[in-house]
């Protein structure tokens, strides 16, 4: 297996007991910030031998004031010559090929990183600052409609509605938890190319339908969003070294003078639970294992998210 | 050179060669139908087209069916036409090694078949071979003349000599394993072009176990299939010499060097007797010899071609 | 007779031969004198001469998917050295401020924080990849081919009409071109100093070598091609044929970690520089289209990680984008503080209501380009459109007017052309061709002239159906101290004294029947020298004895 050179390695022993590395007992962190590990794993399975396949995994985490990553490392399986680099949007990208017959490709992504909540954020700006030229210009990417997140003018008219008065920050709000209301969390409901209309009128999805949803109203009402993808410890009150089966998944964060953080699928301020993987206009920005292959029809891709609780 | 360009030349040696070849077998063929009046036509037709690898029932086979098949079938790479088609169009992406005038002649040969095919059911196909052999010529005459001595050329001769390889030892089974349907020595010597070079060495009438033998393993006429052989090793050894790459050891020779020398080799120092008494599996060793010696060059030299249809993939 | 220039039409637009009737301007004085003398007829031997010296050597281009010899008009366009280094100088700094552009771009994007260009006309252009972000080449070059057209107005000054920075072609057509003229009308250019053309290719792969991956020591560079059944493939197989490199196809590429190969007979061997004519959206089916057949996997990261050079770079056409013309004088000033040496046309965005409606009712006064289109196609020129044309025009604008630039036509200027055995004025263009090494941006002298041939036509690309001229650029003349050439040990020369006073004649072989069949019978009556010796003595050819000498020769050569 090949990695990326990073700090040294930790393995994992079986599904639910892990070994600590650290010499000097237990490690402690603020309340507010939680230590996490996550083992994320992508599998493909291939119909007959594939001779080559192109890469680019994007499980990495980022850096930033309200998440530190510790550690992480990319394994693959064959083995890969890997190229990391940051991407446009800032995604720490591990491009890979592998040649050399091959039925199966296995991508784990290792990562320890600690995460607290949000951080402070300014006070919010106006609605007309927000339509200044040079807003407009800066976040212009940020602002326009895309394929899978595109609103229709209807829906957008009753948000309005909804929305009323209220400031930027408090609308962002609003608008998350209007789209928490309206639909219905269903695993299965939809597919990795529903765009926000087609979760909208089924009134099902799941989180990345949620998140695009939520993306494509707050642009509409003029406020720079983000889709943004990671992963999240699904429980709240969390035993330390209890590993769990969390997920992939997706909020967003829109502008309002600062970037704000919100998960409009558990109606939720993203915190400590809360690990960011990488941002973008939606998830096709942001896909967590893309690339090409040739050789006989993929059989499916199994995923597999394990995250447990350090600290 | 490029991996592309080498394994087009091959071919065109390979493609031109049996074109060139075909037209001689189906000329004594057709010759042979006219001139013998107690031939059974069908059995000849259905003997001639197994032998060329593309069996029928016997009450199909009749000398439409095989001029058909082995004439003008555009789809065939077995056939004149699919050949000189499948030449030409190996030429045009090779049209930068190749020169001018062999381009242009091929492109020729190739353009002007139709209307040869409307001649040839007009006025018998006797036009077509002569036409199919004379373009043949002139392209490896103009290879002769116009390319250099490089490693495209070797790769040109190379196809040309495994191909006659393989057409000589076929056209040695239509008179071995025809039984009595099978045409005379004469004709057999005719089709390779040696019957007067035959005739000039052996000065008398033709004798079946001369006649094979001459056209097994005659040093000096070019159409034998020793001499075929021997030229076949010498651009391998001459390939292989370019080749040297870091870490080869010596006397590890190439997969298709080998297989070409072992049959030159037991041509060379088996007796005749030896030969003739097992010719049907001697033949059949020989065209096998050319597809595992093709087999083999590619693999050497025609590193597999990247994979150009891509599937995209993508998970959460 | 002499009457080529008789009844020649002058109109508002600047012609390129003549300022007056019969008074062709100070560069054309040469040829004005060798062309004057001739009449009609002869020139259009001449041109016949021409056309068939294309087709015999296969010149051809693609237009409506059929080959055909590519139209070059006789009469040479002509440029004082003096106007040439005006171009040079435009080209050149035109160049240089897009690189700053593209690096800047695909970088740090100080030229949006600064306010000099919206970041909107850039991240909603189709050609910015932003896969190319955060790309360095090796020596910081971009655009390693270019061809800015050029135009000259009715005051006869040079304007920019579209900069070309992704793969601009018909460089090949200016080197072949000066060949066939060259063999035609030799005497032309005796009387001329024209700077040559054939240091092209040349150049360019200097440039490309440049361009490799440092720690290179020999850089092995090739040109990747879609393939024979391109349009463009004779430039393509002319190129690599003159630089000496290899001509590949993307199936003959193969990218594993993170290095480039082509498939040899020998192996694979590594490739350093790819001079690629093959667009970005099928160059790597990682990152764009992933179901282009003539690209090669996995080259855009090689590039990335700095183990391959493509050029020209992925991404360029985000600063040949018709809008962002509009900007590039105020990036001229920004990123190099200098003045445009060229003007742009005059060109309006329509991106404000005003403008909007501006350009609306003045639809019969402009011409109207769409943003995203190449090639001359969309392209409506309002005083030449119907009613029809002009309302659907209309629709569309209003529709998307950022989809459109507006710009006053220019009268282009006209250049004297062979049409039908006599001399006529015909709209031209030009394309100048730079190669930036790193250090220096060289623009070829001359560049392709693309003719519209129908009378009065505007729109000169080849694609739709233009022809070309040889462009000459004087050289300026010889300081008065002529240094004394040096000797070249390479040219081997030779003077008539040199020549042997009887060179031996030809083996003519044995003699063959006929000759002594003859010779038994004309034994009695006649006084023949004969001879069986299988040489005959140098001189002597009567009577029937040797074969290898032709019908009436009576020296041997």
């Amino acid at each position: 297996m090949s990695a990326v050179p990073q700090s040294q390695s930790q393995s994992s022993h079986g599904p639910t007991q892990f070994q600590t590395q650290s010499q000097a007992g237990p490690v402690r962190v603020p309340s507010d910030r939680w230590r996490l590990q996550v083992v994320h794993r992508s599998e493909f399975r291939y119909g007959g031998p594939v001779r080559s396949s192109y890469n680019e995994a994007r499980m990495t985490p980022e850096n930033s004031s309200r998440q530190t990553t510790l550690r992480s490392r990319v394994e693959i399986e064959p083995t890969a010559t890997v190229h990391a680099y940051r991407d446009y949007w800032g995604s720490t990208v591990t491009a890979f090929d592998t040649h050399g017959p091959h039925t199966e490709l296995i991508v784990k992504a290792t990562s320890v990183v600690e995460a607290g909540p949000e951080p402070h954020q300014p006070d919010p700006l106006g609605w007309a600052e927000l339509a200044a030229p040079d807003v407009l210009d800066r976040f212009g990417e940020m602002l326009r409609p895309t394929p899978l997140t595109a609103m229709d003018e209807p829906v957008v008219q009753a948000l309005r509605e909804v929305v009323g008065d209220a400031g930027p920050r408090e609308a962002g709000h609003l608008v998350c938890r209007y789209v928490y209301e309206h639909i219905e969390y269903l695993t299965g409901s939809t597919n990795v190319k529903t765009n926000a209309m087609q979760a909208w009128t089924s009134g099902k999805g799941v989180c990345q339908d949620i998140s695009h949803v939520s993306v494509g109203l707050l642009r509409a009402l003029g406020l720079p969003a983000r889709y943004v993808s990671g992963y999240l410890h699904p429980k709240p009150q969390a035993p330390i070294g209890t590993s769990v089966t969390g997920e992939s998944h997706a909020w967003v964060e829109w502008w309002d003078g600062g970037w704000s953080g919100y998960d409009p699928t558990n109606s939720a301020e993203v915190g400590p639970r809360h690990v960011t993987l990488a941002r973008g206009r939606d998830y096709s920005d942001v896909p967590p294992l893309k690339g090409i292959f040739s050789g006989p029809k993929s059989e499916g891709a199994t995923v597999s998210v394990e995250v447990t609780r350090l600290a | 050179m490029l991996s592309r360009i080498a394994e087009s030349l091959f071919w065109i040696g390979r493609y031109v060669e049996r074109a060139d070849d075909t037209a001689r077998i189906l000329d004594v063929h057709t010759q042979r139908l006219v001139e013998d009046p107690w031939i059974d036509e069908q059995r000849a037709c259905a003997n001639l087209l197994a032998l060329m690898g593309a069996p029928c029932p016997p009450e199909e086979a009749d000398t439409e069916k095989v001029l058909a098949t082995l004439a003008f079938e555009r789809s065939s790479p077995s056939s004149i036409t699919g050949a000189l088609s499948a030449a030409r169009e190996n030429a045009r992406g090779a049209r930068e090694v190749l020169s001018a005038e062999i381009w242009e002649s091929l492109n020729v040969t190739h353009n002007a078949l139709p209307q040869q095919r409307t001649m040839a059911r007009r006025y018998g196909p006797h036009s077509l071979f002569r036409f199919v052999r004379e373009r043949s010529a002139m392209v490896f005459g103009l290879a002769d003349a116009t390319m250099s001595r490089d490693e495209g050329w070797l790769f040109l001769i190379l196809g040309r000599s495994l191909e006659r390889v393989d057409m000589t030892a076929r056209m040695l089974s239509t008179r071995v394993l025809a039984g009595d349907a099978a045409p005379s020595w004469t004709l057999v010597l005719r089709s390779t072009g040696a019957y007067e070079p035959y005739l000039r060495t052996y000065r008398g009438a033709v004798n079946s176990s001369r006649a094979a033998e001459f056209l097994l393993l005659d040093r000096l006429f070019p159409r034998s299939v020793f001499a075929s052989l021997e030229q076949a090793e010498g651009c391998l050894a001459e390939l292989e010499r370019a080749n040297v790459r870091e870490g080869h050891r010596i006397g590890v020779a190439g997969e298709a060097h080998r297989i070409v020398g072992r049959a030159r080799t037991m041509l060379e120092f088996m007796q005749t007797d030896e030969i003739l008494a097992k010719l049907p599996t001697r033949l059949d060793e020989l065209q096998r010899t050319c597809s595992l010696a093709s087999e083999a060059v590619t693999n050497r030299f025609f590193t597999e071609q990247a994979p150009q249809i891509w599937v995209p993939e993508g998970v959460g | 007779m002499a009457d080529l220039f008789d009844g020649y039409p002058l109109g508002q637009q600047w012609d390129e031969m003549f300022s007056a009737p019969g008074q062709p301007r100070p560069p054309y004085t040469g040829l004005f004198s060798s062309l004057q003398p001739m009449s009609g007829e002869e020139l259009a031997a001449r041109a016949d001469v021409l056309s068939q010296t294309y087709r015999d050597a296969g010149v051809t281009f693609a237009h409506a998917g059929e080959e055909q010899p590519f139209p070059l008009d006789i009469v040479p366009r002509v440029i004082g050295h003096e106007e040439w280094a005006v171009i040079e100088r435009g080209v050149a700094q035109r160049v240089r401020a897009l690189e700053a552009f593209l690096a800047d771009v695909y970088g740090a994007g100080q030229v949006f924080s600064d306010r000099v260009v919206p970041r909107s006309v850039v991240t909603t252009s189709a050609h910015f990849h932003r896969a190319a972000h955060g790309l360095v080449p090796p020596n910081g070059v971009r655009v390693h081919v270019s061809g800015i057209d050029l135009v000259r107005d009715e005051a006869g000054d040079f304007r920019v009409l579209e900069d070309n920075l992704r793969s601009p072609s018909g460089v090949s057509y200016v080197i072949t071109n000066r060949a066939a003229m060259s063999q035609v009308l030799p005497e032309l250019f005796g009387d001329h100093r024209v700077q040559p053309v054939a240091d092209y290719p040349s150049k360019l792969l200097a440039a490309l070598k440049a361009s490799a991956p440092s720690g290179v020591g020999d850089p092995t560079v090739v040109l990747l091609t879609p393939g024979v059944y391109n349009s463009a493939y004779f430039e393509h197989a002319l190129l690599a044929r003159q630089m000496g490199v290899e001509l590949v196809e993307g199936r003959d590429l193969v990218c594993s970690g993170g290095q480039v190969s082509m498939r040899t007979t020998d192996g694979q061997q590594r490739v350093d520089v790819i001079y690629r004519r093959i667009d970005d959206e099928f160059l790597d089916p990682v990152h764009f289209r992933s179901d282009s057949v003539i690209g090669c996997a996995g080259v855009l990261n090689a590039a990335r990680a700095g183990r391959v050079t493509i050029a020209n770079a992925v991404g360029n056409g985000v600063a040949d984008d018709k809008l962002l013309y509009t900007w590039v004088p105020d990036l001229i000033r920004y990123y190099l503080a200098e003045e445009p040496v060229l003007a742009n046309a005059d060109t309006y965005r329509i991106d404000d209501p005003d403008t909007v409606e501006w350009v609306l009712s003045s639809l019969d006064q402009l011409v109207l380009k769409p943003v995203d289109g190449s090639g001359g196609k969309g392209i409506v020129i309002g005083p030449r459109a119907d009613e029809r044309t002009l309302a659907e025009l209309a629709v569309k604008v209003r529709a998307a007017p950022r989809d459109w630039i507006a710009q006053k036509p220019i009268g282009l200027s006209t250049s004297p052309t062979l049409i039908n055995g006599r001399i006529a004025p015909r709209h031209v263009d030009l394309r100048p061709f730079a190669v930036n090494d790193g250090n220096d941006v060289w623009v070829l002298p001359g560049g392709l002239t693309r003719v519209a041939l129908p009378e009065g036509e505007l729109v000169v690309n080849s694609s739709q159906g233009g022809g070309s001229k040889d462009t000459w650029v004087i050289t300026p003349p010889r300081p008065s101290v002529e240094p004394v050439p040096e000797h070249d040990v390479t040219r081997i020369e030779f003077t008539t004294a040199d020549l042997p006073a009887e060179p031996p004649a030809q083996d003519p072989g044995p003699p063959n029947d006929n000759a002594v069949a003859q010779s038994q019978q004309q034994q009695q009556g006649r006084a023949i020298v004969a001879t069986l010796a299988p040489s005959t003595q140098p001189g002597n050819a009567s009577g029937g004895q040797s074969r290898d000498f032709g019908p009436g020769r009576t020296t041997p050569c």
